[in-house]
Order: structure tokens, then sequence, then C-alpha cells
């Protein structure tokens, strides 16, 4: 049995919720022995360093430690280990002790695994700070069980066949996949400097998906999945219809009840979308509380999911929410990604070099990113909402703005006063109407893998120009 | 010799008889020889070769083409616009030169393996296709609960899942690479329910083409989401009073007006030839590809073929790939309106006489005295006193059944296939889905049915939202 090499600083920064002040203070591990007792699992194939983040605190806090050090251990071993240790800590800072671990650089063999629709094997943790082990998600107990379970299905589905057959089925004869990848001619021409240089753009055609958006491929995925786990009911939150109408529509393709909760606000804003989702058989249930918007309709889901846990599977819409949600939408997602880069080794026998998307809850930015998140020859850039302008405070730019937070389960960027209350947000665009983001976008930004950057209603509206309002080249 | 009803003034005659071929010009009276009754049975391809047609094309024209494709024996597509009786090019004089001009460019086009490769990457990477052959089980097995399990198979072909909702992108993206070949600037089109209108002004954005969409007032008011994305797309939008059958004659006398730089882009296979031939040609990928994805699913054809007939575009599209395949059945739904017996309808093949519209010998709605009868249909797109002259004559020749659906029947089985499949269905589909229910009993067990799912209903929901049709039921 080779030596287990560990060579570890253990940063701890702990701040107290009330007044948020931050000390340190170090604690080096290099004592091996005392670690013998765990066992290395094949799963982590440490040749490049890799970066823990552990995070301790309740919500709210912003305690985290930086962990960075070869390992060879499975994150939940370490997990255990780093509770020992930690357990009289944990009693002076909270009742509750949640344990981040995120493991970076992990997928490094991914590319070597068989094409599935979703990842094998080992559950990714890579959200750093801003992710949740079964431990730490920040959800009544009562979902605890649900969330568990649905984990626990989703990574049995990997290698289910069966399932992965009906799926790819579905997605090829119901929602259209695969979608094109289309060189937009005249928009490249469009932005062709003086010299006759410039870059290729290529649309990616998620519109041409039934039902429009990109969220028909995890509503229709989850709803196999609700079926898998034997659930016979269906509940969802929309903000504008962009994710109520997939996901009547799924339920209306399987013979789900399905509930859909919406914002009074909202219902009157977009009183044809409600009316489809009836058309397709769904109850669209009114939101009075709060500010009647989209962040009130999921709190009231996650509500009605608790009450009714046994019964129902909850479609979350977007890449937020308690663990595994954030995993389970990307990966249902993810099939935009691989389509790409078959996409586009076909058509220029290369790798893109620049990825963009929007970024409201994140799904679809993460669809395209997250098979190009490896290949550090690929930008990934995000763009989220300005809404009137940064400066008015009417926008949606959580990454740009944003303070970390706990948000419907997930901890992330969030837009927030200074109380920690929710900032109602702005934008001329519905989807992108959403005051947090995923974790993994929140992570993405922090390591700077990927750029965020955001655009006004105005800009968004006109015509293309060729102003570049600081990009960098 | 037969007199028939003039619908269009100012139109010549033609002379033919099946031994000599002469021509005989004159601005004011129309003939047409009526076919031999043994003539009837022929398919066009078979009719082609056994008439001597009219030399239509320009001589040198002609001859460019006979020497630059000698191998080429397809007369399906060089001939005289005729399918049987029907078809034909009952224009003014000013238009036979055009017509002409754009037929052989029609024929260049569709024997140019550039072309042909550019329009299928086009297809593919902007339009969207393949599109599925989707297996509707859970509408299959409505059908099959009431008895004992047995039943058809019932497939859609998501045409709604193309770019712009519908089948009609196949044919504007065709036909705007075709006037960008003949050096066309702008293009002209009429449009019922806006889809050719977005089609083509989508087309035309991406070529780089100006587009002017012609539409009938009061549907611009119905349907206008459907006018604000076509004035997003770039083109310019005019009104007209009337409906859409005047929308296309103001279409067709702009084009006149202006006809060395600019095309005119018709949407429906109806029209003088070329334009019903050239509609179904580029239309008739879905045929194709639903042989192709019939053979993959359960490795034979379908059995019964059912698609919604307006014009008739969509219907010729899936109808053309199956023509000699006597043991598939063929079924045209067209819009019973009100009822057959309100008048207020667009049932052409139920209940409309033979005549010349639009430039073509055709069946249509019409009174005693020749002039149009006003359709009615809650599907827009529906709407139109004509049909497609190919239609006629598989209607007259047998090989093709038609049937009706009135407005409620459509309507009902659009919020059948939403609360079934999740799927909406244009108002135009819809009354294909309608005769099911009719139809379904009288199949066999494990038959296998396609309905054309030719359009997207999202453009109808606002329709149906503001008329309340569903009498407060939501």
């Amino acid at each position: 049995m080779h030596r287990l090499f560990l060579n570890v600083f253990v940063i701890v920064i702990v701040a107290a919720s009330a007044s948020r002040s931050v000390f340190a203070c170090l604690f080096h591990i290099h004592n091996f022995s005392s670690l013998s007792h765990l066992s290395p699992t094949s799963h982590l194939r440490s040749a490049s360093p890799l970066l823990c983040c552990f995070y301790l605190g309740s919500p709210g806090s912003n305690l985290y430690c930086l962990y960075p050090g070869r390992i060879h251990f499975s994150p939940l071993h370490l997990e255990d280990y780093i509770l020992q240790k930690f357990n009289v800590l944990s009693h002076r800072t909270s009742p509750h002790l949640h344990v981040v671990v995120s493991l970076v650089g992990l997928s490094a063999d991914k590319k070597s695994e068989q094409p599935t629709l979703f990842s094998n094997g080992e559950p990714e943790y890579r959200f750093g700070p801003f992710s949740a082990t079964r431990l730490a998600r920040y959800v009544p107990e009562t979902l605890i069980h649900a969330l568990t379970e649905l984990e626990a299905a989703f990574h049995s589905l990997a290698s289910d066949e069966d399932f992965q057959r009906e799926l790819s089925g579905i997605l090829r004869d119901y929602v259209g996949r695969e979608s094109p990848l289309y060189f937009a001619e005249r928009l490249t021409e469009h932005y062709r400097r003086g010299n006759g240089e410039g870059p290729q753009v290529y649309l990616k055609r998620e519109d041409l998906n039934h039902t429009g958006p990109h969220k028909i491929n995890n509503a229709v995925s989850q709803a196999l999945l609700a079926k898998r786990l034997g659930k016979k009911r269906v509940i969802a939150e929309t903000g504008a219809g962009q994710h109520g109408v997939p996901t009547a529509t799924v339920c209306a393709r399987f013979g789900l009840q399905c509930v859909v909760y919406m914002g009074a606000q909202d219902m009157e804003r977009q009183a044809l979308n409600v009316f489809r989702m009836r058309l397709l058989g769904a109850e669209v249930r009114e939101v009075h509380s709060g500010t009647a918007t989209l962040k009130d309709a999921t709190s009231e889901a996650i509500r009605d999911w608790v009450t009714n846990v046994e019964t129902t599977h909850y479609i979350l819409g977007s890449v937020a929410g308690p663990h595994p949600y954030p995993m389970i939408v990307r990966e249902f997602h993810a099939v935009i990604g691989k389509e790409t880069r078959k996409q586009a080794l076909e058509k220029w026998g290369g790798k893109p070099d620049v990825l963009m998307a929007c970024v409201g809850g994140g799904s679809n930015a993460m669809g395209l990113f997250d098979e190009f998140v490896d290949d550090n020859d690929a930008r990934l850039i995000g763009v989220e909402a300005a809404g009137f302008g940064l400066e008015s405070g009417k926008h949606a730019a959580t990454l740009t703005k944003g303070e970390v937070g706990v948000l419907h389960g997930a901890m992330s960027y969030l837009l927030q006063d200074d109380d920690g209350q929710i900032i109602e947000p702005h934008s001329i665009s519905a989807g992108l109407d959403y005051p947090g983001v995923g974790p993994e976008h929140s992570f993405l930004k922090d390591v700077g893998r990927a750029e965020y950057y955001s655009v006004t209603d105005e800009d968004a509206l006109e015509e293309p120009s060729r102003d570049y309002h600081g990009w960098k080249e | 010799m037969m007199t028939c009803k003039l619908q269009l003034g100012g139109a010549f005659a033609f002379a033919r008889s099946n031994h000599s071929v002469s021509i005989e010009r004159s601005s004011l009276m129309v003939a047409t020889d009526h076919q031999n009754k043994t003539n009837n049975n022929l398919l066009p391809s078979e009719l082609a070769m056994a008439t001597t047609c009219v030399p239509t094309i320009k001589p040198s024209l002609e001859k460019e083409l006979r020497t630059t494709h000698p191998q080429e024996t397809n007369n399906d597509i060089i001939n005289s616009g005729k399918f049987g009786r029907f078809g034909g090019k009952f224009v003014p004089e000013t238009l036979m030169v055009c017509l002409s001009q754009l037929e052989a460019e029609f024929n260049k086009a569709i024997h140019d393996e550039t072309f042909k490769a550019e329009l299928a990457e086009a297809l593919r990477d902007f339009a969207g296709r393949e599109t599925p052959l989707y297996y509707a089980r859970r509408l299959s097995e409505h059908y099959k609960i009431n008895n004992n399990g047995k039943g058809p198979d019932i497939y859609l072909k998501r045409e709604d899942l193309n770019h712009g909702g519908s089948h009609k992108i196949n044919n504007a993206l065709a036909q705007a690479m075709i006037a960008k070949r003949m050096g066309r600037n702008t293009v002209v089109t009429a449009t019922a329910s806006g889809q050719h209108g977005i089609a083509t002004a989508a087309a035309c954005a991406k070529l780089g083409l100006d587009c002017t969409v012609f539409m009938a007032l009061k549907e611009m008011e119905k349907e206008c989401s459907n006018v604000k994305l076509m004035k997003l797309l770039g083109a310019t939008v005019e009104g007209v009073n009337g409906s859409y059958k005047d929308a296309a004659s103001e279409a067709f006398r702009s084009w006149v007006g202006d006809m060395e730089k600019s095309y005119h882009l018709s949407g429906s296979a109806v029209g003088p030839h070329p334009c019903p031939t050239m509609v179904r040609e580029f239309q008739s990928v879905i045929g194709r590809e639903t042989r192709k994805q019939a053979l993959e699913k359960w490795g034979g054809k379908p059995d019964v073929l059912i698609a919604c007939v307006g014009t008739g575009s969509n219907a010729l599209g899936l109808f053309h790939e199956y023509l000699h395949d006597m043991d598939v059945r063929l079924i045209g739904v067209e819009a019973a309106g009100c009822g057959l017996d309100t008048g207020r309808h667009s049932s052409t093949l139920a209940a409309g006489d033979v005549g010349v519209y639009h430039g073509a010998l055709t069946y249509l709605l019409q009174d005693q005295d020749g002039q149009i009868l006003p359709p009615h249909s809650i599907a827009a797109g529906m709407e139109y006193p004509g049909v497609s002259p190919e239609l006629s004559y598989l209607k007259e020749s047998g090989r093709a059944e038609f049937s009706v659906a009135t407005d409620q029947e459509a309507l009902d089985a659009y919020e059948r296939l939403c609360k079934l499949e999740g799927i909406f269905p244009s108002l135009e589909a819809a009354h294909a889905l309608a005769i099911l229910d009719n139809l379904v009993p009288t199949l066999s067990d494990g038959s296998k049915v396609i309905v054309n799912c030719s359009g997207c209903g999202d453009k109808d929901a606002a329709l149906v939202f503001d008329r309340n049709l569903f009498h407060g039921k939501f």
C-alpha cells in the first residue's frame, strides 16, 4: 500500500453572522498516522493538485475553509475526518455544522468515460464553497430524505440502459434534438473588422426545441425520472411561464398530474402562458405572498413539496436550489454542450474558442459550458441582465452586483440588501428575472474559469452595433 | 372545346389537341380542351409523357436546358404544368415571359448539385430539419381504450418544430435562394395567417433580400403577433382590404409592376405553372423524410397519410412521395367552417366547382355567375376559395380521398392533442387530427397512420383565448 501523501493547509475563516468580523486560524495537518484508518479510493486520481474547500457554518454566516493539497481520499471520508477534528469547534460556532467538500480537477479522466447522457460514478462536487453535501442542504429536515432519494435514483439511472435509450428517443422524437449549430453568416460579416478579420459566429439553435426554450431538455428528463420514482404528481414554479409551459407539456405527455406555482403579478402579465398551461391540463396556482413574483412562487413550491413529498416530484427549472438539483439540471442540459462539441468537430474540425450564454438561473449556460469546463482554451462567457443599468438598482446582475448568501436551498451569489432581504430583480426578459444564480456559476466566477458580464434592456433590444463596450480583446 | 368560367380578366387562351400543337392567343376568350377520358387515370408523370406539351418555354431557354441536361428523363418537372385537365397558366401576356424564366431557373436549380447541397445545409442548420416522426402513444391509446386495446398506431410528422413554426419554411427558403440566383433583390409575397410571411421574411433576412408581405387587414388584427414578428425580421407588411385572396391578387399586381427586380414567392401550391410544381417539389422533403423514418421505425410504409388542406402545400409535400404506392391511403381534410350547409366554409374540393382562379384551372368556391364566394374557417391558413390543381387532379382520379372538419371539431382536436401529448397543433393541423374520431374505428389493429402536424399552435392560443371559445372552461 503506497504511502498516502497528504500535505495540507487548512485555513479556517470564521465569521460570525451578526458582526461579520473575520478571523482566521491556520491548521496544518502533517501527521499521516492518524489518517491511516482512511482508505484510498480509486475514484480520485490526484495526478493534479486538488483544491478542496470546506464550508463550516450555518446559513447566513460566512464560514469556510480553504484546503489545498494532494488527496487520495474520497471526499466523504475526508469530510468525516474533518468533522471529528472540528467537532469541538463546531459546538462553539453554531448548532448546525455544515461541511462542504469540493474537489476541482477530478474530472480530468472524464473524457475516458463512456458517453452517457449524464455523468457516471462518484458524485462531482465541483462548486467550491457554494455546494452542499448530504449534510449541507439548506432545506427543512423533511426534505432531506427526498433529496437523498432523488440523488440515489439519479445516479442509478446513469448506468440504466433502458432509461438512457428511452430518454434519447424522447429527446429525438418529441423535443426534436439534435438542435443545429448554425453558422450566422450575415452576423459574422456584420462584426467583421475593417481589415477583414473577425470571429466566426455560430448559433446553437435551442430555439428550435419543442415549446421553444431549452428548458424542455430538463423538464422531459426530470418527468421521466419522476415516473421512475413512482411519483404521480409534479410541481413546478415559474416566472413568465418559460419553465411552466414545458413542465405542463411533459406532464401531459407522460400523464402526470401537474401543479404550477406562479406569482399573481406574473399571472397578470403573462395571461396567455397561464392559458396555455391550463390548456395542457396543468393547474396554475396563484401566489400572493411577498412580491407575488418568481421567488415567492419558488418558496411556495418548496412549501408544497414539504407537505407532499411522498407523492410529488418537484421539477426545479434551473441549476439553483438544494443539492442534487444543480447537478441534475446541469446534467440533463449537458446534452447541449455534448452536441456542440460533436458538431464543432464536424463543421471545422476543432473546438470553439468562445462560448457565450445568457444567465438567469444559469441552466442553459451550464448546459453549454459543462462539456468545455476542462478545456482551458475555451473561454466561457455568461451574460446577465443589467435591466435599467447596474447603478439604477433595477437589474438582475447577480454575479456582478450580488453577494454570497443562501436562497432556495443553496448558497450562491444573490441580490440582497444590508439586512439580507432579497432585492426584487428587474429585466425586460422574463427568463433572466431571478435574484439568485446557480451555485456552480458562482464557483466558476470565483475561480476565474468563466467571465460574467451584463447587458441593459436597451442594449439587448438594439440592432447589433459595432461598438464594443468594455470587452477584453 | 369547352368554355369554362372566367375568373381572371385578360386571360389568354390556348388550344390543344392530342395530335397537333398550336398556339392561339386571344385576350378575351378563354377556352380549354377537355381531356379524353382515357387520360384521367394516368398520373402526372405518365400524363406528361402521353400528351404533347405546349412549348411554354422560350425556344432559346429550352434548347439551353436540353443541351445542359441531355440525360434528363424526369419529365415530371419539365412539363406544361398540367395535372390531368387541371393546372395551366391562365395569366396576362406580361407574365408569360416571367413564368417561363422562372420555370427555366427552377429546372436548372433542381439539377444543380451546388444548389441542392446549399439548400440541404440551410434546411438542416437554419430550419432545423429533419423533423421527427413522433409516435403519439397517448393519442393512440385514447382510441384503443374504447376498442379492447385494438386500433391503429398514430404518428405525427412534426413540421411544427421547424424554424418559423410551420412547414412553410421549406419552400420559402428554397425559393428565396432561387430569387438570389436570379439576381433579384426584392421578394413579394402574400400570407394568410402569417406563417408563410414569417418564413419568407426569415429566409430573406438570412439571404439579405428585401421583403414585402401582403396581408389582409382583418388577418393582421387577428394575428398581430405574427405581424410584429415579420416586421422585426425586416419585412414591410402591407395591409389589403378583404381576405387572403385579395392579398394574393395584390401581390401578383405588385410583382407585375416591377418584374425585373422583384420575385414573387408563392407560398402555396396554387397559381400558374410553375408555382404549384415548385412548391410541391420543395415541400416533398417532408414525404422523403417520412419514408426513411417509417422504414427505420417499423421497417415498412405507412398505411394512411392524413394532412389538412387549405391550398394543399403541406398535403402535397407529404403525399407526393407515396403517389405511386397504391397501398398507401392519402386523406386530405378541408375546413367545413360552420358547416357545409351554412355556406360559411372553405371546403373547395367537397363543395366547389371547376374554374380558373389565380392562373390555374382547379376546383374553387364560386356562385352561379362565376364570382368567388368568400370562404370561412377559424383557421386562417385554410381560408382559401381555391385549391392546388394537383390535388384537384388527385381527387378526380380517385388517388386521394378528401374529408372535412368543422371549426368546433378542429378546436376539440386542438385541445385533445394538448392534453394527451403536450403538443399545440396549429388550428390548420388540428383539422387533420379532427377526422381521427371517425376514421380510427374503420382501421385495422396495428395499422400505421401518419398525421402531418404542419404547424405550431402557439399562434392560435391567443385567438382561442380572446374568443373564449372554450366557454369559460379556463
